[in-house]
């Protein structure tokens, strides 16, 4: 195998392709490409690797995952009662135009992300709120309707990215398409969608986070994002030190790539990012709290975890990460283990017999429901893998999975008894309100989890302004779904960030999945 | 004397198989192409291992071993899967050929024999021949979501214009033919002319001609498996499973490698099987 590797890195090197990226330029690779970079309008973790590197946030988040760093703002305030918010901007920011960044921008921001015309997906991350008003050029005032106990950390995410109105205006729909104006590091030049990303420097840029070592504007004159969507490419690429660096390393490369002298490959341990089958819980069969319950015994998620991921990834036990936020760990306890056998019984004993083609039936329905999913590398391994494994207990499980372009669609539909996805998030009150309150049905509440004892826990954490009450509303929140089974949850995915000897300082951070970050470390030493 | 050169003569023209059989690689080619039939019709029989079984302690292993050509991403064993591939595979390709061969065949004669439908259906025939397979796959897949069925018809449509195509010409030549002419005399009907005369006397350039589609055929059908639009998962196929091979080809080239090596076998057999056919039908190469 490691010849191999040597090989494609001989053959890749005598290539005149490889040509040597000029000393001012860095060669960032990524699988997909986004269909729009503006931070209202995309969810996708290829939107927010760019557009933390063309504009700031009001706060930054540390490596840990859990500080809030100043951003835009050098210092806050929050109200006794949790509902106000002051924050102090820096006076020295600049938009890539040169225009200064004032108060009445950031105002202009979050108004626009939160306005219904928007439309954008993500505006309850914002929270309720009240009123966003700038009191002078350098403070704005954030009022919510009740508090918000996660509004900083919502507010570290690209979504609330501070963008310039006049080329908001200017460019109508087309913001984030044909050009984008942020106070970030670096500025945009030009796109070829599926190809290339090019981003120029910010050269007075000095309001990093304060998480980087370097204080001062990006070290690197022009950053280009390039779409290679092959992994085995982008392996070659990263050995050859054609391009520079890259998070999307397949797990099966890892070791071997860990081994090249040439490449460095950094992790991040507080990554949040999961991977789950959930199932629709009014649909036929999988409404069947034992039959889930059954589902949940018949797999070896450390044994699957370890197949599909090569060791990289950790199996998940209940919805939440332990290195997340609230997380409780008495819920883990809830979810049942690998007992096939005890399955079988669990599902002969609520009726549901064994048919003569090896599936079961009860009442006339079929032990048999279908799954959607994007179809990536991991999903269709592991729902393989899962399929097979319910097969052995009588449970057929039917898979369709779809290219990310209509995916997204075909997964906000009713169509479907359990779907396989994966998210990025922060803490348990993230996760748990993004998708468990009934108003989040049918998308992303793609579960159509219906509780009012949810919603009602979910809204009292939201609300608190003691940690321990939002920690016991969620605690409570997390063993309700660990004994309903809504989900399985397979396998808590760690980043890897890979770059060549060209570059230093290309450090994991992993916030909404991103490897990067801003970047401001980023050098090229030869 | 008269029996000496009754006996010469009938050396001179021997069986059109014998012929075939006297070249090796056509031999080889046909011998490969049974074993491949032989191996996809015996398939639950002959697989050590159900085909979906999957063994999660020894993924991606390599050939030898405990697996004969050891196991894939899944953990499930490449032979088993090889086996039941082989079958959905050969499957596709020749109900793809029959289905497009019997439709294309139809109005190949038709168009011979009523020769005022000759323009109307050999410009209809140029239109499908100018839409790529792959296009015309990928819409399919589009409109009735992929899967088998989707491929086949994609397949069958792309082997009926070249096949009218061919029996046309094949059938205007015969037409020409004197005993069409005596069994017209005679009074005889259309379609029973087609049947009797006209049909039996285009079989051999189409029967060479459809060993030589069903390589390109399968190949097509792979392409389209390769690409999703095809076999959907677990339902092991050729091209679907060097698909899924391809992201480990460094890593574990047996999983993309030896289903591709069935594709290459097959195809390869049916072109010299194929241009075999070819030889020994054709008057003008027999010795």
């Amino acid at each position: 195998m490691r010849r191999l590797l040597t090989a494609l890195c001989l053959v890749a090197a005598a290539l005149p392709a490889a040509a040597q990226t000029p000393r001012n330029t860095a060669v960032l690779m990524r699988e997909i490409d986004a269909d729009r970079y503006d931070p209202v309008r995309s969810t996708a973790r290829s939107a927010g690797e760019v557009i933390y590197m063309m504009s700031d946030t009001l706060v930054s988040m540390d490596w840990d995952m859990q500080t809030i760093r100043p951003g835009l703002a050098q210092s806050w305030e929050v109200s006794p009662d949790g509902k106000t918010y002051t924050f102090h901007l820096r006076t020295d920011v600049t938009f890539c135009d040169g225009r200064p960044m004032v108060a009445d921008d950031v105002v202009y921001t979050i108004k626009r992300w939160i306005d219904p015309e928007t439309r954008s997906p993500v505006a309850w991350r914002a929270g309720k709120v009240k009123d966003i008003r700038a009191t002078d050029a350098h403070t704005v005032v954030y009022e919510l309707e009740e508090p918000f106990s996660e509004l900083l950390a919502q507010l570290t995410l690209f979504f609330a990215s501070v963008v310039d109105r006049n080329t908001v205006e200017r460019l109508g729909a087309n913001f984030g398409v044909q050009g984008f104006n942020g106070t970030g590091p670096y500025c945009w030049e030009s796109w070829t969608p599926r190809q290339d990303l090019v981003l120029t420097r910010h050269p007075t840029y000095a309001w990093g986070p304060p998480i980087f070592e370097n204080r001062g504007p990006a070290q690197i004159e022009r950053i280009i994002w390039r779409v290679v969507p092959e992994a085995t490419a982008r392996l070659a690429a990263l050995q050859t030190g054609a391009a520079d660096a890259t998070q999307y390393i397949p797990n099966v490369a890892l070791d071997q790539l860990r081994r090249v002298p040439s490449v460095t490959v950094t992790t991040q341990p507080n990554y949040l990012w999961d991977f789950y089958m959930a199932f629709k819980v009014d649909k036929p069969f999988v409404s069947d709290a034992t039959a889930r319950r059954a589902m949940a015994m018949a797999i070896n998620k450390p044994a699957l975890v370890r197949a599909v991921w090569f060791g990289h990834a950790q199996p998940a036990v209940n919805i939440i990460n332990p290195v997340a936020l609230d997380y409780d760990a008495a819920s883990d306890a809830l979810v049942p283990g690998f007992d096939p056998p005890g399955a079988m019984k669990l599902l002969d004993e609520a009726g549901w017999v064994l048919g003569s083609d090896g599936v079961r039936v009860k009442d006339g329905v079929r032990a048999s429901f279908l799954t959607y999913g994007i179809n990536t590398l991991e999903n269709q391994r592991q729902s393989e893998i899962m399929q097979q494994a319910l097969r052995r207990i009588g449970v057929e499980m039917r898979i369709q999975f779809f290219d990310a372009t209509v995916a997204w669609g075909r997964m906000a539909t009713q169509e479907f008894g359990a779907v396989f996805l994966s998210y990025p998030y922060f803490s348990a009150g993230d996760a748990l309100s993004l998708y468990f309150p009934s108003t989040q049905r049918p998308s992303p509440n793609r579960m159509n989890w219906n509780d009012p004892q949810t919603d009602a826990w979910l809204a009292q954490a939201r609300s608190a302004t003691d940690p321990a009450v939002r920690a016991t509303a969620l605690a409570n929140v997390q063993r309700q779904l660990a004994e309903a089974n809504v989900w399985i949850t397979t396998a808590r995915e760690q980043l890897f960030v890979g770059a060549s000897n060209r570059v230093t300082g290309a450090r994991a951070h992993g916030l909404y999945g991103v490897g990067l970050y801003k970047a401001l470390d980023l050098r090229v030493v030869r | 004397m008269s029996g000496g050169v009754t006996s010469a003569a009938i050396s001179a023209r021997p069986s059109v198989l014998r012929l075939v059989f006297r070249d090796i690689a056509a031999a080889a080619a046909a011998s490969f192409l049974i074993l491949m039939v032989l191996a996809a019709a015996l398939a639950p029989w002959i697989a050590p291992v159900d085909p979906y079984e999957t063994d999660l302690m020894s993924v991606m292993s390599p050939p030898g071993g405990d697996y004969l050509l050891g196991t894939d991403g899944q953990g499930r064993d490449m032979f088993s899967r090889l086996l039941f591939g082989l079958r959905v595979t050969l499957l596709m390709g020749v109900a793809a050929l029959v289905v497009g061969g019997i439709i294309g065949v139809a109005i190949g004669l038709i168009a011979a024999h009523w020769r005022w439908l000759d323009g109307v259906l050999m410009r209809l025939m140029d239109v499908m021949l100018s839409f790529p397979a792959i296009l015309f796959g990928l819409a399919l897949a589009a409109i009735f979501g992929p899967g088998l069925v989707a491929v086949v018809i994609a397949l069958s449509v792309a082997t009926v214009p070249l096949m009218a195509r061919i029996a046309r010409s094949t059938a205007l030549v015969v037409m020409a033919q004197d005993y069409i002419e005596a069994a017209r005399a005679t009074g005889m009907g259309s379609f029973r002319l087609i049947r009797r005369h006209l049909a039996p006397n285009c079989v051999a350039p189409l029967l060479v001609f459809a060993t030589l589609r069903l390589g390109q055929v399968i190949l097509l059908g792979s392409a389209l498996s390769f690409l999703g639009l095809g076999a959907q998962a677990p339902t092991a196929e050729l091209g679907a499973m060097a698909a899924q091979g391809r992201t480990f080809l460094f890593f574990a080239p047996h999983i993309a490698v030896i289903p591709s090596l069935a594709i290459f076998g097959i195809v390869l057999a049916c072109n010299v099987l194929g241009d075999a056919l070819r030889d020994a039908l054709d008057p003008k190469l027999r010795p």
